[in-house]
């Protein structure tokens, strides 16, 4: 059991990661052939894992109704609105129009979904100002520039901002394109150092966590 | 800390959001140079070419980044590209079938012969790896189930080594950085890059690198676009809101603060 639940994931992992490391830099057809093959294969991997998710949705959301925590009401509406949209999509045949008229899945997406979704992102506007007038402080010098250099922002991006305080446009255009981009970059370049590490450290065998625990670990 | 009651804030940015919607006042909008650059590059695409729009978004962003696939459509088909469309959000499928349908109609296209909405595929990058090695192999049909081998819009195209520019217009991850890892580094196509306004900041390393060439950074963006090609749409018209909103929020902090340094200087200590 050992050799099954760690040296063949580990040998496995150690010869991909090789060869998928390595394939990027072959453009021979072979080699680019292998990466279509890979990618079907972990097209195949991901629709199992929606599976798996959409199981342990229902099964989370269970638990919660059966047990009627605070809140399991929502639970059931989720169970409803579930329901409700896959046997109207499977009635529908998972189109939104046949023929050019719109079908009921079609019409739960455009006149449900759609301003459902809309509506919660613009209720993010509300909140927004309502946190800004809270929390943004210049409790600190640190604080202070983050402000000026929000408030510059904020105005040189919009018409308003521009008219009233032209030279909010140049600055605006300077904070994004220098000192913005300057920080974003040694963020990314970071992160992306961090990402190859623990790349190596997983084709070598190094970093484990993946492998999950249990006694044969 | 004088409070404000949080009902008078949303009442407040309820009527910054109204009132400029029902009385516009239209101030000019500039056009930055990040707009410019995917404007001028397609005005500069020879009639016939090949442009890749993906719509890597859902409706929850579809205020800001609709706007800017209508502009950016209009503009296309205006210079008779060759337009195809795809998403790589499920649940944006059908908002990006309907921006392609309504476009195309509004300016005489036709489907399968002046433009493909591929649809929604699975698998995000390696999709995108598929498409560089065969299109028809990651998309047999398109969206409305039409066999894409034989396509008069998709003749000489075999992959994405074909597309002579590509625009992913993304509210989140699986958009432009993700076209520029699987797509654009290895199958060496120009690309350029809209998004959500939120997001857009985080974007400029890869624009100022020429990674891409352009950026449309949220609803402004789409307004500078809208400006660019001459056909005033919701971004325009939403600009005013915007503007007037900031504008609240701005004179919201300033209040805060004041009132802070206020207490301060009451109590001697900070709050």
């Amino acid at each position: 059991m050992i050799f099954l639940k760690r040296q063949l994931p580990l040998a496995i992992t150690f010869v991909v990661g090789v060869i998928f490391a390595v394939q990027y830099y072959v453009p021979h057809p072979i080699s680019e052939e292998a990466i279509t093959h890979a990618a079907d294969t972990m097209k195949i991997v991901a629709a199992f894992a929606l599976l798996l998710g959409i199981a342990s949705l229902f099964h989370v959301h269970a638990l919660k109704i059966k047990r009627q925590v605070p809140g399991w009401g929502y639970s059931f509406v989720l169970y409803l609105a579930m329901f409700v949209m896959i046997v109207i999509g499977f009635w529908s045949g998972g189109e939104n129009k046949v023929d050019g008229a719109q079908t009921g899945f079609g019409w739960m997406y455009e006149f449900m979904m759609v301003p459902l979704q809309a509506t919660m992102f613009s209720i993010l506007a509300f909140f927004i100002a309502s946190a800004a007038y809270r929390a943004f402080r210049a409790r600190s010098r640190e604080a202070a520039v983050l402000l000026a250099a929000a408030i510059i922002v904020m105005m040189g991006r919009v018409p308003l901002g521009q008219f009233l305080l032209p030279w909010t446009w140049d600055l605006t255009q300077w904070l994004l394109n220098v000192i913005n981009s300057a920080v974003r970059r040694a963020i990314l370049i970071g992160i992306s150092m961090g990402a190859v590490a623990l790349s190596v450290k997983i084709i070598l065998g190094y970093e484990r966590s993946y492998l999950g625990g249990g006694k044969d670990q | 800390m004088i409070s404000i009651d949080r009902r008078i804030i949303f009442l407040l940015i309820a009527l910054a959001t109204l009132l400029p919607l029902l009385n516009p006042f239209g101030l000019p909008i500039k056009v930055s140079p990040e707009v410019r650059g995917v404007y001028e590059y397609i005005e500069n695409l020879p009639e016939g070419s090949v442009f890749l729009l993906s719509l890597d978004f859902d409706p929850s962003s579809k205020p800001e980044l609709e706007p800017q696939a209508i502009a950016l459509l209009r503009h296309a088909f205006r210079k008779h590209l060759r337009v195809i469309g795809m998403t790589h959000w499920l649940p944006g499928t059908g908002l990006a079938d309907s921006i392609f349908a309504r476009v195309a109609k509004e300016m005489d296209k036709q489907p399968g012969q002046d433009y493909v909405f591929l649809g929604w595929g699975p698998g995000q990058g390696s999709l995108i790896i598929s498409m560089g090695q065969d299109l028809y192999k990651a998309f047999p049909s398109d969206y409305a189930k039409r066999p894409t081998q034989g396509m008069p819009v998709l003749h000489d195209v075999r992959n994405l080594r074909d597309v002579n520019y590509m625009v992913s217009l993304a509210a989140g991850s699986s958009g432009i950085e993700m076209w520029y890892i699987y797509g654009k580094d290895k199958y060496r196509f120009e690309m350029a890059g809209g998004s959500t306004g939120v997001i857009a900041p985080g974007l400029y390393p890869f624009l100022r690198s020429g990674q891409i060439n352009g950026l449309i950074g949220g609803l402004q963006g789409a307004a500078e676009y809208e400006t660019l090609i001459n056909q005033k749409g919701t971004a325009v018209a939403g600009m005013d809101a915007q503007s007037v909103d900031h504008l609240v929020i701005i004179v919201l902090v300033l209040l805060c603060n004041l009132f802070y340094f206020m207490l301060r200087g009451e109590k001697g200590s900070p709050a």
